[in-house]
């Protein structure tokens, strides 16, 4: 259960990042525009809001909060390696 | 919010993390590496086997103070776990008559202490402080009356706290520019890194250093308790309370098998217990007291159960702490991360490594900013010149010091009076000839040397292992020891990045004769991307 609350905070941090213009331009080779931006930023949220249930499921109401803080820390830290040192496929960034 | 007030904040961030910034570097990174303390204290003492009965060390335990110190005053045994090095017990003999009952200061009194290994009996292995060198380092520092390290420490910390806020408010786009990092860009690449290992973590810096302020908080504020308490002694009975003390009778009887007890008592706790405290052995009138785990809760302050001694009787249970104490206990708790697993402690660790980074990317960050702006980049006025050696010193000179700590431990003879003293003060040599180096010879230099330095020798310490002892990396993962044979992994990999990182410092300068002042921008701009 921990491990999907780290899951579902790492996908939302992936995709607040790909919200961010930079990202988008870098990883999909064009401009973000306004309705696929806030899809992007809507799914974020939703899965970091989600990811609060598995925690609390896995570990209680004392740890579990703990332990979500955690999944966010863990999540945000990957999704931003990830996304920052990644190869891209073929394109120079 | 105005102008005026974010270049206030800006202003304080920049002072109150530059002043204390290297106490604050220490503090992070002996914390750190504490939350592998007991970890450590087995991989410091590799003759030691792992325990995997504790109910065996705990009955040796019973056997050796019977035989060794029967009629003192009391006897503490802590309960032995397969992540322990074995039961340091300790006994308090009888206070002879006229001398003052129940000194503090006498734990580290080594003729009334014995180890007792897994096989319940006494073990002598090398002398060493082991992990709780990092542990009281991280609050009490060295070579310095503890007192005033705490209070250093607390000052520190406090400062701490107010580059966080300030930091949050001057670095306002941590939030916005949370994804970005640019790299090879000077200065902006540097901020890029200082922001995200802020950010990144930045539950846990705030966590972690208003718990560390409560756990000092009553040495620094000590006000609430001398306005409502007059004896000290009041305090630590509301704030630790006991059952109530027998008078020794003076008639033998048998101590009951302490096992028996200690299974009793982690039934009705339903957790592990941690110490196990005798009092007045072998009387009629003693007492056994087990205090549970704190691994199983958050508070540190954990309860209590006190047994009669002879008949295995529960005669007194510890009453449910008030509001405010279960607080602090519970943000000790946190702060200290003992309820941790595994994952949960390697969370911390990287936690750990991320604040470590931010407050060497910002210290590092300050003379990048300012190299841009002197007026003669070849004679920097005496401030730059002071922050950018000490900066080499401290951040450069601490992890080589560590490594040749490791080191002493491998490498000093068992024999070697004062040996786990030795230990100690190899770092601190090791450290002063690398602070010496940074004063001396400049910076461009000295980094890369220092870094790789470090890295060869972290590197080198599992192979050795596995090559001159035998209790090398492979053994230990082969006999399913992960903590061991993890340590040993963990300090290959931090050499690793010690030597790229040296190698990334040292390639930006092919050519001495090139202007220093971009080669040092870009070599500091290298730097973090490795480190990160």
């Amino acid at each position: 259960m921990s491990i999907v609350s780290f899951l579902l905070a790492m996908a939302g941090f992936v995709l607040l990042g790909l919200a961010t213009d930079t990202h988008h331009r870098r990883r999909f080779g064009y401009s973000l525009q306004g309705r696929r931006c806030t899809m992007l930023r809507m799914g974020g949220w939703l899965a970091l809001v989600a990811s609060v249930a598995p925690a609390i499921l896995a570990r209680g109401w004392i740890f579990g909060p703990i332990l979500w803080v955690g999944a966010i820390m863990a999540g945000a830290g990957v999704a931003f390696l990830t996304l920052n040192l990644l190869p891209m496929r073929g394109t120079l960034p | 919010m105005s102008k005026g007030f974010r270049q206030s904040q800006a202003f304080l961030h920049t002072w109150s993390g530059l002043l204390l910034g290297w106490i604050l570097f220490l503090v992070f990174v002996a914390g750190t590496i504490a939350f592998w303390r007991e970890g450590l204290n087995r991989w410091m003492r590799p003759e030691i086997a792992r325990v995997e009965q504790p109910m065996r060390v705990l009955a040796g335990s019973q056997a050796f103070l019977a035989s060794k110190a029967p009629d003192a005053k009391s006897w503490i045994i802590p309960v032995a776990t397969e992540r322990s090095t074995g039961a340091q017990v300790f006994w308090v003999p009888q206070p002879k008559p006229g001398e003052e009952r129940g000194r503090r200061g006498r734990r580290g009194r080594s003729d009334t202490q014995a180890l007792i290994g897994a096989d319940g009996q006494v073990a002598q292995p090398r002398e060493t402080r082991g992990g709780e060198f990092f542990y009281r380092f991280h609050f009490d520092l060295h070579y310095m009356p503890v007192i005033w390290a705490r209070w250093l420490v607390g000052f520190a910390t406090m400062m701490m706290l107010v580059a966080i806020v300030s930091g949050i408010v001057t670095h306002k786009k941590i939030f916005k520019d949370f994804f970005t990092l640019r790299r090879a860009k000077g200065q902006r690449s540097w901020l890029d890194g200082h922001n995200a290992t802020a950010a990144l973590a930045l539950p846990f810096h705030l966590m972690i250093t208003y718990t560390g302020l409560v756990t000092l908080m009553a040495l620094l504020m000590p006000w609430a308790v001398v306005a409502n308490y007059t004896d000290e002694r009041t305090v630590f009975a509301t704030l630790f309370p006991t059952a109530s003390v027998v008078e020794r009778t003076g008639r033998p009887a048998p101590l009951i098998d302490l096992r028996l007890i200690a299974a009793h008592a982690e039934r009705r706790l339903g957790a592990p217990a941690s110490f196990i405290e005798v009092s007045d052995p072998g009387d009629a009138a003693a007492r056994v007291s087990v205090s549970q785990s704190a691994s199983s809760m958050l508070s540190s302050r954990t309860p209590r159960l006190t047994y009669d001694g002879v008949t295995g009787r529960l005669v007194w249970q510890s009453p449910p702490p008030g509001a405010a104490a279960e607080t602090a206990g519970a943000m000790i708790g946190l702060h200290a991360g003992r309820f941790a697993g595994n994952g949960g402690r390697w969370l911390y660790f990287l936690c750990g490594i991320a604040g470590t980074l931010m407050i060497a990317s910002g210290l590092v960050l300050w003379t990048v900013k300012r190299r841009e702006r002197l007026t003669d980049p070849a004679r920097p006025h005496f401030g730059f010149r002071f922050v950018e050696r000490l900066n080499v010193a401290v951040i450069g000179g601490f992890p080589l010091g560590i490594a040749c700590f490791f080191w002493a431990n491998r490498l000093l003879p068992a024999t070697l009076r004062g040996r786990a003293d030795w230990e100690i003060h190899a770092l601190f040599i090791a450290w002063a000839a690398a602070a010496l180096t940074a004063f001396v010879v400049r910076p461009a230099r000295v980094w890369p040397s220092l870094f790789a330095a470090t890295g060869w020798l972290l590197v080198a310490l599992p192979a050795y292992d596995i090559v001159a002892t035998d209790h090398g990396m492979f053994t230990s993962l082969a006999i399913g020891d992960l903590m061991i044979g993890g340590i040993g992994a963990t300090i290959v990999v931090f050499g690793i990045g010690f030597i790229l990182l040296a190698r990334r410092v040292a390639r930006y300068q092919p050519n001495p004769k090139r202007v220093r002042k971009a080669a040092a921008a870009a070599t500091s701009a290298t730097m973090l991307e490795v480190a990160e």
